[in-house]
């Protein structure tokens, strides 16, 4: 068997144990209500959303719909994944597999794929539930691009979840430590996030809130690029032309790239010098 | 005894620890861990590694497993009767069985070493020769939830042979096992000796490993302070030849034993008799005594506990050593050295 296929082998164990274990029949539920949920209430043609605007195009709805995403599905990859290290260090197992002679940093390969899988799938598959749902609400299917954009741009805001969970559990002696970590990371991107943005726009002066202030506007999207939330709503505003918040493509895509490059080479780091 | 395959020369790997300062909050210290280990492991042999709590049996078997890296020092293996390689990877050598692995889920005995197996590029025919060998043939659909702790070790013992390993590394492997599983899990691992595989066995309970091993090495503060075959060890901590004899009469010993040479070790008398303990010849002591008319209970010969091995090695008494042991046992005894970070 090839390096390669001893990695997909071992992801492929973890997400059968994730897929069909008792917290995706916790989670799923959840998922469903905040992915095709969220889909059915922006298509609704008499919806009007705060501030009087009405979703146009079938991006737009599954541009509002994307905050099931943030919500549920990125706290879903946080849940799944948490322990994905440290169970087996409390159990033991972590110390059989380290004994292995397979590399570590294929192990953490192979880690990564799994948990990212075992979230990827149910998500993916709501996420086509969800265009039928706009297809048959609003007559319309997203383009291609649209689509393509909108799968790419999720499975990375869950890669990217996936991969400070899993680092977390490396570092975690026990559980509790590794729970608090890993949500205690995406309730910070989460929900106060905002709080630093308003923040920093206080310090620089800038009118807080006000959405038609340009300055407001250049300054709340520069300082989402640093957010892995906001950077999956940058790159889904890259398929929204109404949207304009003053960062380039190439920056939002720069950004993308940091946030799955970093991480992912911090997990190989620790895997490295992990001690069971 | 044949020639050694595998071989640690001033072998190291000391934990790092936090030592923060304002400078540099994130500092780290060279920590407790093991200090320049020389040693040779040959095939067919059962080497017991024994020490207190704390002294670095844990580190120094998953050094030797290649979870931990060596620091300093170097692996080697033989090749010919003259020639030996550095080793690059031990974990490809070493089959390594942690203390108390807490096999658990819904997965069943055959997928686990399957899953394990497929890290190493096994054959599924491997598995099933393994459960064989391990008695767990009858036991392979079994969840991982409902294995007695018996068959928890022999499944841990199957997942350390997975690789064909020259060397078997157990840590503790007796913890936890009744009698009838310890003496079964001993049988297995006799098995294994005779199959060539050299073995390391971790204990804090050296009674536990008596007629089992053949050879044993003392650690304590993460340092071999003694290794050897078990005769030869006890001969040079002078712990062999040691017997006990008893009767049921308060006598007068010395006068029966006055002409003979040995060395009086402790004579404990109380309303139930006597008890001698002796380094010498045990026939002439017991033909004397026999021949004396006195009634003799029982005779035996000492084997040195854990206790014993130590204050012998280290030369400090038992108050010392438990001290010792208590506060500062995971401190390695020698700590400086030339542009070593302390």
């Amino acid at each position: 068997m090839s390096d390669f296929g001893r990695i997909r082998s071992m992801a492929a164990r973890i997400r059968r144990e994730r897929l069909f274990g008792i917290r995706m029949n916790i989670m799923l539920p959840i998922l469903i209500l905040f992915l095709p949920g969220m889909a059915w209430g922006f298509s609704d043609p008499n919806i009007i959303l705060p501030g009087g605007h009405q979703p146009s195009t079938a991006m737009e709805v599954l541009f509002y719909a994307s905050l099931g995403v943030v919500f549920g599905a990125t706290m879903c990859a946080v849940l799944l994944s948490f322990d994905g290290v440290s169970r087996d260090r409390a159990s033991g197992m972590l110390e059989v597999r380290l004994a292995q002679p397979m590399p570590r940093q294929h192990q953490a390969t192979a880690l990564v794929l799994g948990y990212l899988q075992s979230i990827l799938i149910p998500v993916y598959g709501l996420m086509v539930i969800c265009l039928v749902i706009v297809r048959i609400r609003m007559g319309e299917w997203t383009n291609l691009e649209e689509t393509l954009v909108y799968f790419v741009s999720t499975g990375l805001i869950l890669l990217w979840y996936t991969l400070f969970a899993l680092l977390a559990s490396t570092t975690a002696k026990e559980q509790g430590t590794a729970v608090a970590f890993g949500v205690g990371v995406w309730f910070f991107f989460t929900f106060l996030w905002a709080l630093v943005t308003t923040m920093v726009a206080y310090a620089s002066g800038v009118a807080v809130g006000e959405a038609n202030d340009p300055a407001w506007v250049a300054l709340e999207g520069a300082l989402d690029l640093l957010s892995p939330n906001g950077v999956y709503h940058h790159l889904l505003e890259t398929q929204l032309p109404t949207v304009d918040r003053g960062v380039p493509v190439w920056q939002t895509w720069a950004a993308a790239i940091a946030w799955t490059v970093l991480p992912w080479w911090a997990l190989q780091r620790r895997m490295e010098a992990l001690v069971p | 005894m044949a020639e050694a395959v595998l071989s640690f020369q001033d072998a190291q790997h000391r934990h790092k620890i936090p030592a923060p300062r304002w400078s540099k909050p994130w500092a780290q210290r060279l920590g407790p861990g093991i200090v320049d280990l020389n040693l040779k492991l040959y095939p067919g042999s059962i080497l017991g590694l024994v020490g207190p709590n704390g002294a670095g049996k844990t580190t120094l078997l998953r050094m030797m497993a290649g979870i931990l890296p060596l620091q300093t020092g170097t692996v080697t293996e033989r090749i010919k009767s003259d020639e030996w390689t550095q080793v690059d990877d031990l974990r490809t050598w070493v089959g390594h069985m942690p203390e108390q692995v807490r096999w658990q889920g819904r997965t069943t005995v055959r997928n686990i070493l399957l899953e394990l197996g497929e890290m190493r590029e096994l054959q599924e025919a491997r598995i099933d020769g393994l459960l064989n060998l391990v008695g767990l043939q009858h036991r392979q659909d079994e969840h991982l939830d409902n294995l007695s702790q018996g068959m928890r070790q022999r499944l841990s013992i199957a997942a350390a042979l997975l690789g064909s390993p020259k060397v078997l590394l157990l840590d503790e492997p007796f913890n936890g096992l009744d009698p009838v599983a310890a003496q079964a899990f001993k049988e297995l691992i006799q098995r294994l000796a005779k199959k060539g595989v050299s073995i390391v066995i971790s204990s804090h309970m050296v009674a536990q490993l008596g007629g089992f091993i053949d050879r044993i090495g003392l650690l304590h503060r993460g340092q071999l302070l003694d290794e050897g075959p078990l005769e030869d060890v006890e001969t040079r901590l002078a712990l062999n030849g040691r017997y006990t004899v008893s009767g049921p009469d308060n006598i007068d010993l010395d006068q029966h034993l006055k002409d003979i040479n040995f060395e009086h070790i402790e004579l404990v008398t109380d309303k139930d008799g006597w008890s001698l303990t002796f380094r010498g010849e045990p026939h002439e002591v017991l033909q004397t005594l026999l021949s004396n008319d006195v009634i003799l209970s029982s005779w035996s010969p000492v084997a040195p506990n854990l206790v014993e091995w130590l204050c012998a090695a280290t030369g400090m008494d038992v108050q010392d050593i438990s001290l010792e042991v208590a506060s500062s046992a995971l401190l390695p005894m020698r700590t400086k050295e030339v542009g070593e970070d302390e």
